[in-house]
């Protein structure tokens, strides 16, 4: 069963510009991890962010688990889609504990439910004993664990991940990249890894789609 | 595929928070169409008398007044600025933040202590008389009339010029400054040829700041009985109730205004230099002798008169008439005062919070929305008052039949007698103060936290309650008390705006001020100046942005 499907998607941040997304067709099964490779500038986060609901596609069909979120008619709202995202920067929120932010997104559980679902992502980050610290309390590393759990934490379809590894230390890359494939897999989930690095792909990944061939193109 | 996409924009965009920001800006255009409209209108008797006798002399002292309090500011303003940047000398830190304070004096409290204080029973004179047996000529030292206003607009409205040009000499120059000096220019070359030309659209921005106060202004001009456009619209309104002859001299100043804003944009073009914002800031070249002496001078001396010796003065001028003044009815003044501040600054920043909420995308539609909330600040006050008062006076005729029909009389002003005519005024007039520093918190923050809740699953109102607001708390508390004390100094506005025989802390000193009780007007003022000592303290240590 296909988790995503991408149709056809184009997109120009305005009018005058070139397309910088175009015709972009793909689509993911359950479960594989896919990596996204591309130079800087080629529009990988902005995939995430049609995908996620926080941009719009000129135009295309964007289709999660069955249903279509966007296409010339609809538009699912970001919250409705059933995406989670770690950000690149990982955008806790720095007013908020480690437990906070990862209860953040389960206030539609009851309080059981809840505590269940936050000791289960601690201990899948292995975050135990950083709850009640607060996000500029922790290492870039750290950082990162909390920020996965916190998008793992609500169940999504989906987890896009936009270069995980880039803010982290080159010594540090490889374990987290061990890390974080154990992580994944652990938590059973489809997922979308933005990077421009290709052994972060061969390390991780399923398979991979090639971004900025629009440019190579025109070059 | 049009109409679709029309639709599909709807959906991602359109929601409670747009409705009500397109609302409010409509409520806030509506004085100005309300203007406008009194062109249309087929003008009467008084304007042609008004227009073939009165109108010439009112624009030429309107541009007077603007012009030469524009060009000394900006002197005093930029030169004060230059020195407190680039040189170290005796106080120099206590002037660095101290000139900003003559800004907490309103001019129409300035001119009345100024004039009273050098008028031929005031403390000068009379000094010279006694102790020295000096007689000269009243007129010399008697600051009156246009030349009395000048010099009150230049001393109490430097401080915009100074605050925004010395923020980027010291932040923003550095390289350019320091490259000049290691080619061995001059101290004074650097300051014409590098200093003056690179901090242009500082200068500029500040010194529109002061023009637009001045064309604001009906307290320092009626006091020295100047005539411009602003006091003959009270004139027309308060001696013939001729609501369209006023809305057309409010027109002709618009007509500056808008002049001013394209003058603005042209001296500001293609003067955008890239400065970079992590530039390091300039280290202040340390002054001996001679040249440390007169820069200590002339920085005592302009905080002297913009703020020390009229604050003395006041505070002696209390001491007098403390005890005939401060009594209950004085605390129903406070009272008054703060309440019809309180109001319009909660709506303000209601309202600004949410505009200020959609606007954080960058798109058409949220740039012209942010621009239009924000217009009311650089209108003066007389011209929203006259379109908030013709706007209300309409209302109330559109809404007779109603009043009517509950028992009211025929066709008698309601909302046009009532405070709520005030607080709409003030809302729109001062929109932009609290909105500038609500957008500032937004663009600290940025929309990644928002972002980071929509896919947690929160939709827009409440990712606002949960995440945004925690953490623009600060922002919010520091636009709101620029806002309220903005609204507690402001006089053209409240003076036509308010129901009968209202009184504020404002309107009270100018009154005591125009009825000669130059004594009895001093508590008032004190208290309005130290209100707005505390939103420069707040300005200065909590919020950066200059308005
Ligand atoms: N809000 C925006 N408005 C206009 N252009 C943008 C915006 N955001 C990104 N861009 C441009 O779109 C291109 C792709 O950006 P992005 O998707 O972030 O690339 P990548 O993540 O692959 O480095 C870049 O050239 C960038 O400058
Ligand atoms: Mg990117």
């Amino acid at each position: 069963m296909n988790i995503i499907e991408v149709k056809k998607l184009n997109f120009s941040f305005s009018r005058k510009d070139n397309l910088l997304i175009k015709d972009l067709t793909f689509s993911i099964k359950k479960g594989e991890i896919v990596g996204v490779l591309g130079q800087s500038g080629s529009g990988k986060s902005t995939l995430l962010r049609l995908i996620s609901g926080l941009e719009v596609p000129s135009s295309g069909e964007i289709i999660i688990a069955g249903n279509t979120v966007v296409n010339e008619n609809v538009f699912v709202q970001p919250e409705n889609r059933g995406v989670g995202m770690v950000f690149q920067d990982y955008a806790l929120f720095p007013n908020m504990t480690v437990k906070d932010n990862i209860l953040f997104g389960l206030s539609k559980m009851n309080k059981k439910d809840r505590v269940l679902r936050l000791n289960e992502m601690l201990e899948l980050v292995k975050m135990e004993e950083f709850a009640k610290r607060y996000p500029h309390e922790l290492s870039g590393g750290q950082q990162q664990r909390v920020a996965l759990a916190r998008a793992l934490a609500p169940k999504p379809n989906l987890l896009l991940m936009d270069e995980p590894f880039s803010n982290l230390d080159t010594d540090l890359r490889s374990s987290i990249r061990e890390e974080l494939k154990l992580i994944l897999n652990k938590a059973n989930i489809t997922c979308i890894i933005v990077t421009h690095d290709r052994h972060d792909v061969d390390a991780i990944c399923t398979h991979s789609i090639q971004m900025g061939k629009v440019l190579m193109e025109i070059k | 595929m049009i109409p679709n996409t029309v639709k599909r924009y709807f959906q991602k965009e359109f929601n409670g928070w747009v409705i009500v920001s397109i609302l409010g800006a409509v409520v806030i255009l509506l004085p100005i169409l309300f203007i406008l409209s009194s062109l249309l209108h087929e003008p009467n008797e008084n304007w042609y008398q008004i227009r073939n006798y009165l109108l010439s002399n009112y624009v030429a002292n309107t541009i007077k007044l603007v012009v030469f309090s524009g060009v000394f500011s900006a002197i005093l303003g930029v030169s004060l600025a230059w020195i407190i940047a680039a040189y170290d000398f005796p106080l120099k830190r206590f002037f660095r933040w101290g000139l900003v304070l003559p800004l907490a004096i309103p001019p129409y409290i300035a001119a009345y202590t100024y004039r009273t204080m050098l008028g031929y029973t005031g403390f000068v004179q009379t000094t010279l008389k006694n102790e020295f047996n000096i007689h000269i000529d009243p007129e010399l030292i008697s600051v009156s009339s246009l030349r009395g206003a000048i010099f009150i607009f230049t001393i109490f409205l430097f401080p915009y010029v100074f605050i925004i040009t010395r923020a980027f000499l010291e932040n923003q120059s550095t390289s350019y400054i320091e490259n000049a000096r290691l080619l061995g220019q001059k101290p004074f070359a650097v300051f014409t040829k590098i200093v003056l030309p690179l901090s242009r659209p500082a200068i500029v921005g500040g010194t529109v700041l002061v023009i637009y106060e001045v064309l604001s202004d009906y307290g320092v001009t009626s006091y020295f009985g100047v005539h411009t456009i602003t006091t003959a619209i009270f004139q027309t309104w308060f001696g013939m109730y001729d609501v369209n002859t006023a809305m057309r001299l409010a027109s002709w100043l618009m007509v500056i205004v808008v002049g001013l804003f394209f003058l603005e944009r042209l001296l500001r073009q293609r003067r955008r230099y890239n400065v970079n914002n992590k530039s390091r800031p300039l280290t202040p070249i340390k002054l001996r002798g001679l040249p440390s002496i007169l820069a200590f001078v002339y920085c005592g001396l302009i905080f002297s008169l913009g703020f020390l010796i009229p604050i003395i003065q006041l505070i002696f001028w209390a001491k007098l008439t403390f005890f005939n003044v401060w009594d209950n009815s004085f605390f129903l003044l406070i009272y008054q005062t703060l309440y019809v501040a309180l109001i319009p600054t909660v709506i303000i920043i209601i309202f600004s919070v949410i505009v200020a909420n959609i606007c954080r995308s960058q798109s058409t539609f949220s740039y012209i929305l942010s621009k239009w909330v924000t217009a009311g600040y650089s209108i003066p006050g007389a011209i929203i008052a006259i379109g908030v008062l013709a706007m209300f006076i309409s209302l109330d005729k559109w809404l007779a039949p109603f009043y009517s029909m509950v028992g009211l009389g025929d066709a008698p002003l309601i909302l046009s007698l009532s405070l709520i005519m005030l607080i709409v005024g003030y809302a729109i007039r001062f929109m932009a103060t609290g909105y500038n520093a609500i957008e500032v918190g937004f663009e600290k923050i940025g929309t990644k936290y928002a972002e980071a809740s929509r896919l947690l699953g929160y939709g827009i109102t409440k990712t606002f309650l949960k995440v945004d607001l925690p953490l623009i708390k600060g922002a919010i508390l520091s636009g709101a008390i620029l806002t309220f004390v903005e609204i507690c100094k402001e006089l053209p506005l409240v003076l036509l705006l308010r129901p009968f025989n209202f009184e504020t802390l404002a309107t009270k000193a100018f009154q005591f001020a125009k009825d000669e009780q130059i004594y009895e007007a001093s508590i008032p003022s004190l208290f309005i100046i130290s209100i707005s000592v505390v939103s420069i303290i707040v300005f200065q240590f909590v919020g950066k942005k200059v308005k």
